[in-house]
């Protein structure tokens, strides 16, 4: 069924908003309600009124994008301000903003990001660089859960970790989370980070070796004593103690005698 | 949560106040408004603190992404989070903008005015008719600031909003801040606007600044809220002659919760004198 003049407006007034030219709208207001097929009188409404619906442009577009210049400083300052305005405004074009939660912007830019690989041929390290910016709100705001039933406080030979639900731990090439505005160019050296929140939501990031962080993953899946045979670690007691604490600072919730995952 | 629980001037709930209010009972405020779409979903600290508000103290809901003059098919998941938010609060009706936000599936996250004609309030009516269908509370409709109108009008602002209030059988969330700014962008007397109006579907008023930035002037929620504005609100509550909840709006330039609390006292001072006895006669 084609579409009715009431939603070809509503189709004219987003493309007014999101499209990329700017000095093609303001020389020709009328352009997408013209390409939409409205009627002359519509098409001379956007003529009429041009300088409200450059407002209109700017604020809706205010709403888009000041999230992402929130959320990854750092990439923006890695961009400089004509890339970073290219990549938005490819962002924009891509129609992607779909969820009712304000929140949900920046990590779908993030997927944008890994989905489109902007950038990432001149800056190999680009998408790893926005994970590491949003990671730590990601982590904040994870929905809290449940704990599963049936967790021990203290770990053994025989357990099981069980994560907590908002717990990461991440993998990059290069040691994005130290890069800042001032200097935007990570060092390549491989990273893994644990990024958890205590009991009272605060976030915290820890470097691990990639041996702790094999661990941490492994022993999800298999019980402890084999996940640390498996790196080689035969002295159970250091293994314990390490993951005693990381349940006591709230990244892990307890113990499980059968594999949660 | 009765109805009688919501009067006075109430306060927008903001996410830099939340560790503050949840920790204090002594506010004053009598009631909060919160736009369900920054709490479904959510988790960690923040999520805990408006959780924590929301089960102590009364609370309505004001929603900003449903578009309910847009043809986007409804977000079921979303609608259904929303009914199980309502029950939580206890919300005794849920607000949303008569506007439209979404196009073709993308959110742009901007209050789009509807175009003022025939066509658009019959669709619009069918729309609002559909959305009080899945919620559990009646569903109130806030006009809304706009800047220009989409596409050539057939009718005013006045006309549209009234024919959709009628058709759909809703009620009006009048924002009097917006009547304001409207008046001055588009050149007509508020209260003359306001008498035309079926001032008897008023179930809440929304009170806030606005800005003006060369010709235009714009709803930025961000400055006091003017004496102007406050005469209005005066005007209406006078007007419908009930004692409706009011609720202030401050969305940027979010002052310290203090200066925040005092301007609500402020209002709620301005309120009471609508609904204060008259004053005897000296004998």
């Amino acid at each position: 069924m084609p579409e009715g003049r009431t939603q070809r407006l509503q189709q004219a007034a987003a493309a007014f908003i999101l499209e990329a030219d700017e000095a093609a709208l303001e020389a020709d207001p009328a352009r997408v309600s013209r390409r939409l097929g409205l009627s002359l009188a519509d098409q001379q409404s956007f003529d009429q009124q041009l300088p409200a619906w450059l407002t209109y442009r700017e604020l809706a577009r205010m709403s888009l994008l000041e999230p992402l210049e929130t959320m990854f400083p750092v990439l923006m300052a890695l961009l400089g301000p004509k890339d970073w305005a290219i990549c938005t405004q490819a962002f924009l074009d891509a129609r992607l903003v779909r969820s009712p939660h304000y929140r949900d912007i920046a990590p779908t830019f993030l997927g944008w990001l890994a989905e489109n690989r902007w950038g990432q041929a001149r800056w190999p390290f680009l998408l790893e660089l926005a994970h590491a910016e949003v990671l730590e709100v990601l982590v904040a705001r994870y929905p809290d859960s449940e704990l599963p039933g049936g967790l021990q406080e203290e770990p053994d030979a025989d357990t099981f970790l069980a994560w907590n639900a908002a717990t990461q731990v991440v993998s990059y090439t290069h040691a994005v989370h130290r890069a800042s505005e001032a200097n935007p160019i990570p060092e390549a050296r491989p990273t893994q980070l644990l990024a958890y929140r205590d009991a009272e939501g605060v976030v915290f990031l820890m470097e691990l070796t990639s041996a702790t962080a094999s661990l941490l993953v492994q022993a999800r899946t298999i019980p402890v004593a084999e996940a640390a045979a498996a790196l080689g670690l035969t002295d159970l007691e250091p293994v314990l103690t390490l993951l005693r604490d990381l349940r006591q600072k709230g990244a892990l919730d307890g113990f499980s005698p059968i594999p949660l995952t | 949560m009765t109805q009688q629980t919501f009067t006075g001037v109430g306060l927008g709930l903001r996410r830099t106040h939340l560790e503050e209010v949840a920790r204090r009972e002594d506010h004053g405020v009598p009631f909060w408004e919160t736009c369900p779409e920054n709490v479904i979903g959510d988790g960690g600290r923040h999520f805990r603190w408006a959780s924590s508000i929301l089960d102590r103290d009364p609370v309505l809901t004001h929603g900003l992404t449903v578009s309910v003059g847009g043809f986007d098919a409804w977000d079921q998941d979303y609608l259904r989070d929303l009914g199980t938010f309502l029950h939580r609060v206890e919300a005794p009706w849920h607000s949303e903008h008569l506007c439209f936000t979404r196009v073709d599936e993308n959110c742009l996250h901007e209050l789009l005015p509807l175009p003022f004609t025939r066509d658009s309030a019959r669709h619009t009516i069918r729309r609002v008719r559909e959305l009080q269908a899945q919620l559990p509370v009646p569903l109130v409709l806030e006009n809304i600031t706009y800047y220009a109108e989409l596409g050539h009008a057939d009718m005013d602002e006045a006309d549209f909003i009234c024919e959709v209030l009628e058709g759909a059988d809703a009620g009006w969330l009048l924002d009097v801040n917006n009547v304001y700014v409207n008046a001055l962008n588009f050149g007509f007397e508020p209260k003359a606007w306001l008498a035309q109006m079926p001032l008897e579907r008023v179930v809440q008023l929304h009170i806030a600044g606005h800005k003006r930035f060369g010709d235009l002037t714009v709803d930025t929620h961000g400055a006091d809220v003017i004496e102007p504005v406050i005469d209005l609100m005066q005007w209406v509550l006078a007007r419908v002659g009930r004692p409706l909840p009011v609720l202030l709006e401050r969305d940027n330039h979010i002052p310290d919760l203090e200066l925040l609390l005092a301007e609500r006292a402020q209002l709620q001072r301005a309120y009471d004198a609508v609904f204060a006895p008259a004053e005897a006669p000296h004998a």
